[in-house]
């Protein structure tokens, strides 16, 4: 078998992060889900570490009520930050974005992200941040589709301010309903 | 239809995309009357182990029985109709229905009828008489279990006829086999079910203009990849396209170089001395050097085995297996279910990196995906309309590419030329021999 699949933390601390840090840490998102629907992939790949992963396992309902409602055998997303970088973010490059069939016209995209939960793990250089988000995408002159789910991300806490380590995406639906599926969550 | 008839110029009505008359007799005609893939032995190891996919709009439960054969079932109880598996996959030696309690055993007999001599006395119902429903075939081939209800349907290896040659070749060369990867993803298309079979039935036309961004960015073979691979590069692709009868087809692309030997590019080096052992050499053939080999079994199942490039890192490449299936949902809305099949036992390193050259190009989240996709969703919204769906389609391409010559060893009606349209002709005149005369057009 592959190496199996694991979110940055499996186990969930009980400590909370201060009312302060909460604070910065739910403002850094914002900012970042700001520059992902903006398309400001610049101003979005200086808030990731070099080493960046962002994972989404394939959704499934299993019969056993105890059994996560997802599979970590298989992946319906596996970039990094180099993937992302020299392919994903590409597509609108001034040379080539003619042909990026699937942007021209681009689909909307707008994230929302809610009941941040920001927990201190056992690294006080790493933060255990959890998040509702609902990606909502328009394609066209279509009516527009929304997509949910609980973000696991590990934040790294640098000079500074914050940087995205490991982002794991559960999706809720199984049969996903949306207008493209290369989306960052 | 004959094999050399696919020859001859076809066309339909783009009426095909998109109208939900034609849609329903699709449901009648072309699925209650097809062999229809619905999984593969790797996903039900256990017995017990089950799996919920459709037929059509039916949905049927897929299991492994304690005698250890696959069985497959109507998801419905014979009682009242309420289905008896909620879930997609499990394990389960027995299915019980949440109304009035009826259980079966997974080989589909009924065991107990909750209440029975209070509610049809002590004689009154007949138990044998009351399994589960099931479809009147279920056979397998390579693993890739297919069930037919239509009781007059040809077995299963002769309907496949020519292309079973060309799975052995892709899915026979591993010494411990294939195995399903996880869960497979499922998703909406807002497309007919008929439009990603049709182009991966062998359209080697469309790649360099609907990918365009995707080779751009170093996602598919160039020059400047396979010479560091080697050093007689040739100026162009060369590709085959196969007619394997009853509609099922395939396109192999051969990467453009000359070499000694066989070069299965893309597996990890220490496995192609495998590969010569279990191919015999025009399937090695076929194999070595490959580009990309897709094709589609008739109706709705597809498979890809393809070999991408710098997909992790300049000169980071490799070759993944996909099959995908897609159910009719409506005329213009299909699901699709998205399997990656990978040789067990395989290097794991090797094995996360043939993953991600599958998502990041042809998995559902991938680049040459959403560029088609695109074409499909726009081929049904663009068909839909009272003018529109009366004009036919032009499938000319490749008329007048020459035949391989037979002593090449490939067999069914195969076609030297990589931009064809052949292919498709195929899977159309399959699709008008099933549904009736009036739906062919002359182009």
């Amino acid at each position: 078998m592959t190496a199996g699949f694991a979110p940055p933390f499996t186990v969930e601390s009980t400590e909370w992060a201060t009312a302060e840090v909460h604070a910065a840490v739910t403002s850094f998102l914002a900012r970042e889900a700001e520059a992902m629907d903006k398309r400001d992939y610049a101003t979005w790949l200086t808030l990731v570490e070099d080493d960046f992963t962002y994972l989404v396992p394939v959704p499934r309902t299993p019969d056993n009520p105890f059994s996560p409602h997802y599979d970590t055998r298989s992946m319906l997303i596996d970039e990094s930050k180099w993937s992302l970088e020299s392919q994903w973010f590409r597509r609108l490059d001034r040379e080539i974005y003619e042909l990026s069939w699937a942007e021209n016209p681009p689909v909307r995209f707008r994230h929302f992200v809610t009941d941040v939960r920001v927990r201190v793990s056992s690294d006080p250089s790493v933060l255990d941040v959890r998040s509702n988000v609902m990606l909502v995408g328009t394609r066209q002159s279509d009516a527009p589709k929304f997509i949910t789910g609980e973000r696991i991300d590990a934040v790294n806490v640098v000079e500074g301010g914050f940087r995205l380590a490991h982002r794991w995406v559960v999706l809720d639906q199984v049969v996903i309903d949306f207008p493209q599926l290369r989306i960052m969550l | 239809m004959s094999v050399a008839e696919a020859d001859r110029p076809v066309s339909v009505l783009r009426r095909m995309w998109g109208d939900e008359e034609l849609f329903a007799r699709e449901l009648e005609l072309v699925f209650k009357r097809s062999w229809l893939f619905l999984a593969h032995e790797s996903e039900i190891p256990e017995p017990g182990d089950y799996v919920q996919r459709r037929m059509g709009r039916d949905r049927v439960i897929v299991v492994r029985s304690e005698d250890g054969v696959v069985r497959v079932f109507l998801n419905t109880c014979r009682h009242r109709g309420v289905p008896l598996c909620r879930a997609d996959e499990g394990n389960a030696s027995h299915f019980r229905c949440s109304y009035h309690g009826w259980t079966f055993a997974n080989t589909g007999v009924l065991r107990g009828v909750t209440y029975q001599p209070d509610v049809y006395g002590r004689d009154g119902i007949d138990k044998s008489q009351l399994g589960l429903f099931a479809p009147a075939h279920v056979d397998s081939f390579m693993g890739m279990v297919f069930a037919n209800w239509d009781p007059d349907a040809i077995p299963l290896r002769d309907h496949l006829g020519d292309l079973a040659w060309y799975l052995e070749a892709i899915m026979g060369k591993f010494d411990d086999g294939l195995e399903v990867v996880g869960t497979p993803v499922r998703n909406i298309v807002k497309a007919n079910w008929k439009t990603e079979g049709e182009n991966l039935s062998g359209d080697g036309y469309h790649t360099m203009v609907t990918h365009a961004t995707a080779v751009e960015l170093g996602l598919f073979a160039t020059p400047k990849d396979l010479e560091l691979l080697t050093d007689t590069v040739t100026p162009r692709f060369t590709g085959r396209t196969v007619d394997c009868g009853h509609g099922h087809t395939i396109r192999v692309q051969r990467l453009p170089v000359v070499v000694e030997g066989n070069k299965y590019w893309g597996y990890p080096e220490d496995m192609w001395e495998q590969f010569d052992r279990n191919l015999s050499p025009e399937q090695q053939q076929v194999m070595s050097a490959l580009s990309v080999c897709h094709g589609s079994v008739f109706p709705n199942m597809s498979f890809i085995e393809n070999f991408k490039t710098n997909i992790d890192g300049p000169g980071r490449h490799a070759r993944y297996f996909r099959i995908t299936i897609r159910y009719p949902i409506s005329a213009t809305h299909s699901e699709q279910l998205w399997f990656l099949l990978q040789p067990r036992n395989a290097d794991p390193e090797w094995r996360r990196l043939s993953s991600r050259a599958y998502l990041r190009t042809n998995g559902p989240s991938g680049m040459f995906e959403l560029d088609d996709t695109e074409n499909f969703v726009g081929i049904s919204e663009a068909s839909v309309g009272e003018v529109a769906r009366d004009m036919p389609i032009t499938y000319l391409g490749g008329l007048s590419h020459p035949a391989t010559p037979t002593e090449v060893g490939w067999p069914g009606n195969a076609v030297d030329g990589d931009r064809t349209e052949k292919t498709l002709r195929a899977f159309h005149r399959q699709w008008a021999a099933m549904m009736g005369g009036d739906v062919v057009v002359e182009p």
